[in-house]
């Protein structure tokens, strides 16, 4: 199971990079697996204020739809369009061309419960 | 009779493998008291005795040749659609769930799909919804989910029915319904429609023909109601679509509608189908089934339901709908009708409604105490007339003689006091209609 | 394969032709004229009918082969039923036509309704709801609009994570909030649980007897003595009525609330997904409540009745799916009391049978005994990966359709088994020799052959995943 060492994750499986004022998130190698084929996912609109640990985008298969939570709060300033037209993106590169969204955070007072990449290895 | 197949015997060998003695002893676990006493239901008739009752119970119903639309028509039904609804590998399958072996009726929806999204110029059609009415209440509910709005505005001339289920469907929500006014001509203006909107609203739903059978000017009501990005909602007749201006021209984001002219029987209303379909853009927000083209593990096309992490069976509460069953078997005999009559002959068939119903219209609007409620406007296959005889009279003239009166539109309001809404199909007969001009002149 | 449509259409004449006996002029402005193509196929009769005939024979249906669809009762649809629903007094009469020429349509009506009020124990029906999953959003509108008129504020609903996904979702349409009640692990319900989740907030609890494991539930007068203590309501989802006729009525358990899906219990055929009919029962304390029109007998002559103050509204036009109910109440005059009761001793007989040749050999979550449907969880049997969904295609293999897969959620790998009361003893048999044989044998020593399947179907296993990802959802040339 590919888990980058310079990222952060939370409990429920989603992937965090910090760039400066913002987040980007995605979800993890083990929670891509755990889904099956992404066949779609719906995404929030840009601007949309996003509270931590609240659902913010659906990843859908063929048969179940998953929540996925932000890490943060803040405002949504990116989200990743080309999954639009190609939702696979997630299953095939979850931390890279298969992100979601960037959040533009509040407090990052909330970053304290985030698991370093040895911690999350643990808890899957 | 009750249809079971198991003799004594096999009886007795199965409850034997069960090592009881009688098939009741399998609910001792519901308590005494839980039990039901014998029920009180007549019944244990034969196949012969069923039909003689049923033939009575019929016989107290007295089909008439009808004058009357509103929201359910008399259209012929060619003999093709009943023999393929009628095939029981469609009537007593199952929804396609197994898909492999369920390619027919896949099929037969994904050709629907294709002649729902090009009669209505539409992207996306979906599988069919219940009827007309449910349909109307459920492309509030779609416009009111994407765009996250609350108000919905909606045309007086919409079906009152359709109105109704409407607001039964948003009845526990926190949305709000408006309604537009009409104009002295029967339609709905571009300026009632701008002034009442506003940043709330989700939907603006404008019937054409309306429920007074006059034709909007779609294209300006769905301009108005771009103004506030407020999704535009056409109820539409789909056969007047062979001949007038499609949604997709005008830039409808949902259409629905009643699908009992293609191919149903009136049946008293019921066991119709709704039909709907959307701009790409909310495609994933649909409510009910969609059947989508695949390859099966050797490449070779074949169809499946798709889309379904919407539906009610995968997201439960968070479901674009509760909808489960729909109205497929119908919905199927809409595709048999529209593809037997093709691009020429829907066209035709359109026309052909138009031209009885404008030759009924001059000549009824001729007679003495009949004059049109709205002269200068676009109809379809119904019309207003108002008159100054006695609507009660009419009627018993007109069902003494066989015929289904026109509706009586006192009950729709105070300007509809002594107007009829008259409905005059293909199927109607240039005799049946001078016969009706003759008994109309004479009350 | 089977072409569509469009791809043998040509520029021959179109089936349906019409003439038109009277002149007069169209006379309709340019700019109301559509100007888009109509994009329909054009194919002659003779083609058209092979073409759908062709179709029919691609789908394995109650007619050809068992159905053994847990939770969708897939019994025998009497074909007289058809020919009377047919007839020009049902079928060619308008919703609107005056009362005195629609007698015999509102007696139906009226009468139905009263059997369907014994058969269940409510005290009124409304026959309008177009579905079971439109009936029970009838039922929850009927539940909101009761809690209003008494000014409760009420606004959540206990549903039982074993229930059908309709039950949650029309909550939530109706404008509710879900609790989940969380299943034993035997599938049944704990009067416990359901005392912890009694709030002054919940509105009503909805639930299936028996429950979707196929078992009574046990606790129900408990369940329903509780809740009523709590002046919370008790709804209850008709589709598995058919374990019950004759024995037990959802109204002497203490349901408020109920809906009926005619095209189980009452044998009216599915269509391929519709149209069913899904009345909505109630006590005397809600009839008000019940949506319009009502029919009512007046002096000996039947009328329908619009004035009623109270009422939902409406939920579809006019009075429901009228020859699906023309067709039950065939079905209802066909068995009479006798033979309602007898269709489900005998449904429940066939279910035990079966569930008797399979309990030693694959894991049964909700125990040896069943009512008219039982739940197999082969997880533990099953090996070289291969999954339930496998084992279900395979069936198509042996010209059966295969049984409700993966539902309840709450138990892994599920298999859902309702043979109902029209199939034979050797239909049962064969059935059970055939999935034993695949479990038990073919899964462990030809897992291809079940993971390749089917092959003797149509089409062999469809992409599901690529249909979803990039839809295709018309003819698009």
């Amino acid at each position: 199971m590919n888990i980058p060492q310079d990222l952060k994750y939370t409990k429920t499986h989603e992937w965090i990079k910090i760039e400066g004022n913002k987040v980007r998130v995605g979800i993890t190698d083990f929670a891509q697996h755990e889904i099956t084929d992404v066949v779609h996912v719906e995404l929030p609109e840009n601007g949309k204020i996003v509270k931590k640990a609240a659902p913010a985008v659906v990843v859908e298969s063929v048969k179940s739809a998953f929540d996925i939570y932000s890490p943060v709060s803040g405002k949504i300033v990116e989200i990743n369009e080309n999954l639009m037209s190609s939702p696979e993106l997630i299953n095939q590169s979850p931390y890279e061309n298969g992100w979601l969204f960037v959040v533009e955070f509040t407090n990052n007072g909330e970053f304290s419960d985030l698991l370093s990449a040895d911690d999350y290895k643990k808890i899957i | 009779m009750d249809y079971t197949s198991q003799n004594q015997k096999d009886k007795q060998e199965m409850l034997k493998v069960l090592g009881i003695s009688n098939a009741e002893e399998l609910f001792d676990v519901v308590p005494e008291n839980l039990k039901a006493k014998e029920l009180n239901i007549s019944g244990g008739q034969s196949e012969q005795e069923l039909l003689n009752t049923f033939k009575n119970l019929a016989s107290k119903n007295k089909p008439l040749i009808s004058f009357r639309g509103a929201g359910i028509y008399d259209h012929y039904i060619p003999s093709l659609v009943g023999e393929i609804t009628g095939r029981s590998e469609f009537w007593t399958a199952y929804t396609p769930y197994q898909a492999e072996a369920s390619q027919g009726t896949l099929q037969a929806i994904f050709e629907y799909q294709s002649m729902i999204s090009a009669l209505t110029a539409m992207d996306t059609s979906n599988a069919s919804l219940y009827d007309g009415a449910s349909a109307a209440a459920e492309a509030a509910m779609l416009a009111l989910r994407a765009t996250g709005k609350n108000k919905i505005l909606v045309s007086p001339a919409l079906h009152p029915e359709y109105l109704q289920t409407i607001k039964t469907y948003l009845e526990n929500s926190k949305a709000k319904i408006a309604m537009l006014n009409l104009s002295v001509n029967g339609n709905i203006e571009k300026g009632m429609v701008l002034a009442a909107l506003d940043d709330d609203t989700a939907a603006v739903i404008i019937q054409s023909p309306n429920y007074l059978g006059v034709i909007e000017d779609m294209d300006a009501l769905s301009a108005a109601s771009k103004e506030s990005n407020s999704l535009f909602v056409a109820v539409v007749n789909p056969i007047s679509l062979g001949f007038f201006k499609a949604p997709g021209e005008y830039g409808a984001d949902i259409v629905a509608g009643e699908g009992q002219i293609l191919g149903c029987p009136m049946s008293f209303g019921g066991a119709t189908f709704g039909f709907m379909a959307v701009k790409k853009a909310l495609e994933w927000k649909m409510p009910g089934r969609i059947v989508g083209q695949t390859v099966d593990k050797d490449g070779k096309r074949g169809f499946v339901l798709t889309l379904q992490s919407r539906e009610q069976h995968i997201r439960r509460e968070r479901a674009t709908s509760n909808i489960c069953t729909n109205a497929a078997l119908n919905a199927l005999a809409g595709c048999v009708y529209l593809s037997g009559w093709g691009n020429d002959g829907l066209k035709k068939l359109a026309q052909t409604n138009i031209s009885k119903a404008r030759y009924a219209f001059n000549k009824i609007k001729a007679i003495e105490g009949f004059k049109s409620k709205f002269e200068h406007s676009v109809f379809f296959n119904e019309f207003v007339i108002e008159t100054k005889k006695d609507i009660k009279k009419i009627n018993k003239a007109l069902v003494k003689n066989g015929f289904l009166p026109p509706l009586d539109l006192s009950y729709f309001g105070g300007q509809f006091k002594n107007c009829l809404l008259f409905c005059v199909t293909e199927q109607r007969t240039k005799a049946e209609i001078d016969k009706l001009i003759e008994i109309l002149a004479k009350v | 394969m089977e072409k569509l449509l469009n791809e043998i259409s040509s520029e021959c004449k179109a089936a349906f032709n019409v003439n038109c006996d009277v002149e007069s002029d169209l006379n309709i402005p340019q700019n109301y004229k559509r100007n888009a193509d109509l994009g329909l196929p054009c194919v002659a009769e003779n083609d058209l009918l092979r073409h759908f005939t062709n179709l029919s024979r691609k789908n394995y249906a109650l007619s050809t082969t068992f159905y053994p669809l847990g939770s969708c009762t897939m019994k025998y649809n009497p074909l007289i039923n058809e020919k009377i629903a047919g007839f020009d007094g049902f079928n060619c009469i308008h919703p609107s036509q005056p009362a005195e020429t629609i007698q015999g349509a509102l007696e139906l009506i009226h009468n139905l309704e009263k059997d369907l009020c014994e058969v269940s124990g409510m005290d009124y029906f409304s026959l309008q709801p177009a579905a079971g999953a439109q009936g029970e959003f009838a039922g929850l509108l009927i539940i909101a609009k009761y809690f209003k008129s008494i000014k409760q504020k009420r606004t959540k609903i206990i549903v039982p994570d074993s229930a059908h996904g309709t039950n949650p979702a029309s909550a939530a349409y109706a404008g509710f909030e879900i609790m989940p009640l969380k299943s034993e692990s035997d599938g049944s319900l704990s009067a416990q649980k359901v005392k912890e989740l009694l709030t002054p907030e919940v509105a009503a609890i909805m639930l299936t007897v028996p429950n979707t494991l196929g078992v009574f539930e046990k606790e129900i007068s408990e369940i329903a003595k509780a809740s009523h203590e709590n002046g919370t309501l008790l709804y209850y989802d008709g589709a598995n009525l058919n374990a019950l006729m004759g024995m037990v009525r959802p109204g002497d358990l203490g349901f408020d609330v109920i809906h009926i899906n005619l095209h189980k219990t009452f044998s009216t055929p599915h269509g391929g997904g519709g149209p069913g009919a899904g009345p909505v029962g109630v006590k005397a304390f809600l009839e008000h409540f019940l949506p319009v029109p009502r029919v009512e007998n007046k002096n000996s002559k039947f009328v329908l009745n619009y004035k009623k103050s109270k009422s939902i509204g409406k939920v579809r036009a006019f009075f429901g799916n009228f020859p699906v109910l023309v067709k039950a109440y065939a079905y209802i005059k066909a068995l009479g009391a006798k033979g309602l009761k007898n269709a489900s001793v005998q449904a429940v007989l066939n279910a035990n049978y079966m569930l008797a040749k399979f309990k030693d050999k694959i894991n049964v979550p909700a125990g040896s005994r069943c009512m008219h449907e039982f739940v197999l969880s082969p997880k533990s049997v099953l090996q070289n990966g291969v999954r339930t969904v496998d084992i279900a295609k395979r069936l198509l293999d042996y010209g059966y359709y295969a049984p409700t897969v993966y539902f309840p959620l709450i138990v892994e790998e599920a298999i859902m088994i309702e043979p109902t009361e029209t199939e034979s003893k050797e239909t049962l048999d064969k059935f059970v020799e055939t999935l034993n044989k695949i479990i038990l044998d073919e899964a462990v020593n030809e897992p291809h052959k079940v993971k390749d399947a089917p092959v003797n179907t149509p089409v062999k296993r469809l992409n599901e995943v690529e249909a979803a990802r990039k839809p295709i959802l018309k003819w698009s040339g």
